[in-house]
């Protein structure tokens, strides 16, 4: 009864925030658009990218269409604007491939160039073999986030130091890519299970939440005194980052957005205390509050969003370590970035299992099924990260002289790889099925995720190249 | 007592065994590898680092815990052993079970296995030798042996696929043992160092990452290095040319780049870095007489050499300083690097009987250029370069790499290759009606097998169907004669 109330009610609402959520990409890509204006150069690696963008933008939002009305029509179009996508995408990791001399894997540019071209091609892949129609409601949005995020990086072909000139270091980075590619997808399909499983909306209420305190907790972590937040400087003419000495960054304080992130972080938190709250009451009335909450929550993490690229955009700072003002950009900032459209991407997901729980249940396979793909995905990711792992040791054996130095990247791999193992054994000889597996696959993410962005973001080590 | 002993041990192997031990220890050095990476470690901070990092009585309580270097901490090498002799234990513990399984597989069944069998169909036949016949056909087709097996009346069929697949578990825990094992090796017995060479320079010390020497039985000898840059000046590729030298003979010789090392008596040694090691190779000059008409002249010098200009004067180097500054009435340098390099000349004129200093650039206090019969003016700067290489011993990576290629096999094994069997037992119904029995088991993909399955008693069948058709016509053909 109050799950219906709160569906009649919030639509209208719902309707209003797509809009705002299409406008705001209208503006990206007008910025992107300003972008080609200003090179002149019409077939070139950006307007490749830009035309990838658009029609990624299209496919995301008929594929977001259908999952909204159900309308089959709309999947047709979707898929055929990812194939005009990949296409574009395609040509233009062929224009940098072509131009570094190098396949695209050596900075997060092209990383990510290399991610988002997978990511269409898997989302077309699944959804022509194994019919799952309604992923790219999902990868579609990724795959915008990681054009947007490329057109904000660095785009000149930066030369390799000679310690990333091996063939098994792109070895070790596709295996990594398709290992962690594996992952995400078992992380999806484990969560499809739980929708199908019965479990609760608000559980996944509070799981969003607590995803968005996590993301908002890291940023924190860069918390400076007097309510600024510490960012690293970037050097425009070099575009790298600034190093005070060997591995040491340089970190510039934008002053007040550390209490604005800490704003945010309480409204993201919000829904879970309330959720609380619901829980220890056995209450309802809180629980149609959390949801309300989620609103404010996603509004404000906009907010945060547009102030943390109109500021650190372009800007000259003040630092706590060096004397004089220093500039820094948005290239130099990645992970604070992808964290902040990671949050609002999440609790908009949350929203859509709100609205449309029935239609998702419809549309997606069986639990049983669900279950057993999981565990085939992970059954192609461990062997994958194995190899990856293999990969790296060999080639740090051929350039540093030592295939394992407990570096935290490489610890954290061999976490994983554990975390997945124990998932294999309880599966394989105590039989667990369900949702204790499902539980494994998504702990198994977090970490892989931890692993990819947290390592980097939050503990030094030797794989500061990447 | 003696049984009471006998009990404890029993215990003791079975909880080394079980999968729960493992399970637990394998969640421990998940969070003690987890804290390994947040907490500092000493090996790779520097001291000063891990001062301003922590306070001191902090420190101290790390230090003692062995917090501050956890991998190489015993309690964390202990842990390591546990692990392996749970893996070993388990492996013991299942292997005969499993041995028996792989070396003597059940080929023909019983009625309690029969019923209890989740997977199998009834397939109506005319004729025993028929329906086997047909059954071989049809398992042939899909491209499965098959194997008569003489029963107690009759045949029956047995047909299997994939059955090293029950062992490939064993292989993924041995590899990760020889991984261990290369790993413990290395531990004990492997080094890792580094050494600096000029060009021209040979020696045998290495200094390990504790700071002491290590000397080897032979030395390494620079014959060159060089670097080569991108457009952009960035590095693209450091070389160096290096020879081994034993007993005042050259044994080896290699070009190394990064990425390929040269190895010698198990040692190997990688191109690491590369840089100016701040003195000068050749410094090339015009010398122009500061008088008369006569034209500049190209010379090239080398620190502490002597060049004479004419019969009267010599110019020698006295010091290169690669960044120079000046404090306290003194010329400095603040680094190796050439960043702001300056020259001191000497030059001897036997017309004015003294020494004559000359800067390069003129450094106010200290010159004396304008009394000099030779105005110098610098052309170009030559300088020695070191190339720096890590030099490592690992004898257990051998170990190491076997069982990580042991491992990918293994799991290729474990995730992709099914064992799937077959048993085909002709019988009578209790209605009397002969029939194909046909029973399959696989020991993991289920719903593949599943699908394989319908297929085969599909086709068994159809199989049964043309034969006994050709049988019934064979037969009518005979009538009609």
């Amino acid at each position: 009864m109050a799950r219906a109330r709160v569906e009649q009610r919030s639509v209208p609402t719902g309707s209003t925030l797509v809009t705002l959520v299409g406008l705001s990409v209208a503006f990206l890509l007008f910025m992107a658009f300003l972008n080609v204006v200003k090179s002149g150069n019409l077939l070139t690696e950006e307007n490749l990218l830009y035309a990838a963008l658009i029609f990624y933008s299209g496919a995301g939002a008929l594929y977001l269409a259908f999952g909204i009305s159900g309308t089959p029509s709309y999947i047709k179009f979707a898929s055929f604007a990812t194939w005009a996508g990949l296409l574009a995408n395609t040509g233009a990791v062929a224009h940098r491939w072509y131009e570094a001399g190098h396949p695209p894997f050596a900075s997060i540019y092209e990383m990510l160039l290399s991610f988002v071209w997978t990511l269409a091609a898997l989302t077309l892949i699944a959804e022509k073999k194994y019919g799952v129609k309604v992923i790219g409601t999902v990868t579609m949005p990724v795959a915008i986030v990681g054009v947007v995020l490329m057109q904000l990086l660095r785009t000149d072909v930066h030369p390799l130091v000679p310690a990333l000139q091996s063939t098994w270091l792109h070895v070790h980075v596709t295996l990594a890519m398709l290992a962690y590619a594996a992952c995400a997808l078992s992380f999806a399909l484990a969560m499809m299970f739980l929708i199908q499983d019965k479990m609760k909306t608000e559980t996944f209420l509070a799981a969003s939440s607590l995803f968005c305190i996590a993301t908002y907790a890291g940023i924190l972590t860069r918390f400076e005194k007097w309510g600024g937040l510490n960012v690293i400087a970037w050097n425009a003419e070099e575009k790298s980052e600034v190093f005070l000495s060997r591995g040491v960054r340089l970190f510039v304080t934008i002053p007040d957005l550390g209490w604005l992130m800490l704003l945010v972080t309480a409204a993201v938190a919000a829904p879970f205390a309330l959720y609380l709250i619901s829980r220890w009451k056995k209450s309802e009335h809180f629980l149609d509050l959390a949801n309300r909450s989620v609103f404010i929550a996603i509004l404000l993490q906009i907010l945060a969003l547009a102030f943390f690229v109109m500021r650190a955009r372009d800007g000259q700072y003040a630092s706590l370590d060096a004397d004089g003002l220093f500039s820094t950009s948005l290239a130099a900032s990645p992970f604070i970035l992808s964290g902040l459209v990671g949050g609002i991407f999440v609790s908009l997901l949350y929203l859509l299992l709100l609205w449309r729980r029935t239609d998702l249940e419809r549309m997606l396979p069986a639990a049983e099924a669900l279950d057993r793909i999981t565990y085939k995905t992970i059954a192609i990711a461990f062997p994958l990260l194995t190899l990856m792992i293999a990969a790296g040791a060999y080639w740090a054996n051929r350039t540093w002289g030592s295939y394992w130095s407990w570096d935290p990247k490489e610890t954290w791999a061999a976490i994983t790889w554990l975390v997945y193992a124990l998932y294999l054994h309880m599966r394989i000889t105590r039989g667990w099925r369900g949702r204790r597996a499902a539980y494994f696959a998504i702990a198994g993410f977090v970490v892989v995720m931890f692993t990819f962005f947290g390592v980097t973001y939050l503990l030094p080590g030797l794989h500061a190249y990447a | 007592m003696a049984s009471n002993i006998h009990k404890s041990a029993r215990k003791m192997w079975r909880t080394m065994s079980s999968i729960k031990t493992g399970v637990v220890l394998l969640i421990l050095v998940v969070i003690i590898s987890a804290a390994g990476t947040v907490i500092l470690q000493r090996p790779v901070t520097e001291a000063d680092e891990m001062q301003r990092a922590y306070s001191p009585q902090m420190l101290k309580v790390l230090d003692a815990l062995g917090l501050t270097n956890v991998f190489h901490a015993w309690w964390f090498i202990l842990l390591m052993a546990l692990v392996s002799l749970s893996i070993v234990a388990a492996s013991i513990d299942r292997f005969p079970n499993s041995w028996r399984f792989y070396a003597r597989p059940y080929k023909s069944t019983d009625a309690v296995f029969r019923k209890a069998l989740p997977l199998q169909a009834q397939i109506p036949i005319a004729d025993e030798e028929a329906g086997l016949a047909a059954a071989e056909r049809a398992l042939s087709r899909m491209r499965i042996n098959s194997e008569r097996i003489v029963g107690d009346d009759h045949f029956s069929l047995f047909a299997e696929r994939g059955r090293p697949s029950q062992m490939a578990v064993y292989i993924v825990h041995a590899s990760l043992l020889l991984i261990f094992l290369g790993g413990i090796v290395d531990g004990i017995f492997g080094w890792n160092g580094f050494l600096k060479l000029n060009q021209g320079e040979q020696s045998n010390r290495v200094e390990l990452r504790d700071g002491t020497i290590r000397p080897l039985p032979f030395a390494i000898r620079c014959n060159s290095a060089g670097q080569e840059n991108y457009a952009d000046g960035s590095p693209k590729k450091w070389w160096s040319n290096l020879a081994v030298v034993q007993d005042g003979q050259d044994v080896a010789s290699k070009e190394i780049v990064v990425n390929d090392p040269l190895v010698f008596n198990g040692v190997r040694f990688y191109q690491s870095s590369f840089g100016p090691n701040g003195n000068v190779e050749k410094l090339i000059l015009d010398a122009i007489p500061s008088t008369g008409t006569a034209t500049a002249r190209e010379i090239a010098i080398a620190p502490g050499q002597t060049i004479s200009l004419d019969e009267e004067a010599t110019v020698s180097m006295a010091e290169f300083i690669p960044d120079y500054v000046v404090r306290d009435g003194q010329v400095y340098t603040r680094s190796n690097d050439v960043q702001n390099p300056a020259v001191h000349l000497i030059v001897d004129s036997k017309q004015s009987a003294a020494r004559i200093n000359v800067w390069l650039p003129p450094i106010p206090g200290f010159e004396e250029n304008a009394r000099s019969p030779y105005r110098f003016e610098a052309k170009d700067l030559k300088m020695g370069y070191f190339t720096g290489l890590q030099v490592s011993h690992e004898p257990g990576q051998w170990s190491v790499w076997a069982g990580v290629i042991l491992m990918g096999l293994g799991l290729a094994f474990v995730f992709y290759v099914v064992h799937i069997r077959f048993w085909i037992v002709p019988m009578r119904r209790a209605d009397g009606q002969l029939v194909l029995w046909v029973g399959g088991a696989a020991n993991k993909n289920k719903d593949v097998f599943e699908e394989k399955f319908r297929k085969l008693v599909k086709e068994v069948e159809v199989e049964s169907h043309t034969s006994t058709a050709s049988a019934a016509a064979s037969k009518t053909m005979l009538a009609t004669h």
